[in-house]
């Protein structure tokens, strides 16, 4: 339930199927929305990831 | 992006606008229960389907004890962010004053269930806005 990418791939799939059936109504263009906002959300999500890599995190805030 | 327009925009308005008491009404079905809004309004697929949807991002915040907003004036910016929390309307009360949730800063899915929990309210708050336009007859 923790994992990262896995919270990742459920919010992405929450938000894209809200998005679909909010803004389309033809079967056809659903899929097609909902496959841009899927895939737009995941895979950006690791690009970002992949660019942040090479950069040191530093050391954990502290819990007030 | 042009090509991406709503579907709504390439027909026209088929529905009569409902009169304003209705469209205040389903309204705030729409705000109390998420996708109750959509059902009034005879669109049952679709109000039983956000329910769902605003329903799992809640939980799943829950579940990994995120913040549900309340207002702090220290930080303003929590006001704002407490009126998108409020958006998810009936499910926002049971938590705060019925379950007493409050969240865990320290734990591990905290920032994660913040995002959940918020995202469920502001759904709900798009909800309300399509209601509107749907009773309006300004969309299908």
């Amino acid at each position: 339930m923790l994992s990262h990418f896995f919270l990742m791939v459920l919010y992405a799939l929450l938000v894209s199927l809200f998005f679909t059936l909010l803004w389309r109504r033809d079967r056809r263009h659903q899929v097609t929305l909902f496959l841009q906002l899927f895939l737009g959300m995941v895979l950006g999500g690791l690009a970002a990831a992949w660019l942040m890599y090479p950069f040191p995190s530093g050391p954990p805030a502290p819990i007030p | 992006m042009a090509e991406t327009d709503s579907t709504e925009a390439h027909q026209p308005a088929t529905q009569v606008a409902l009169p304003a008491p209705q469209l205040l009404l389903a309204g705030t079905l729409a705000w109390l229960v998420p996708g109750l809004g959509h059902i009034y309004l005879k669109r049952h697929f679709r109000g039983v389907a956000f329910f769902l949807l605003v329903l799992i991002s809640v939980a799943v915040g829950c579940r990994l004890e995120g913040n549900l907003y309340r207002p702090d004036r220290k930080a303003p910016l929590t006001y704002l962010a407490t009126a998108g929390a409020l958006g998810m309307g009936t499910p926002y009360f049971i938590l705060r004053y019925g379950l007493h949730y409050e969240g865990r800063l320290e734990a591990a899915g905290f920032e994660y269930g913040t995002a959940f929990l918020l995202t469920g309210g502001l759904m709900n708050l798009l909800l309300i806005l399509d209601t509107w336009d749907i009773g309006s007859g300004k969309k299908e």
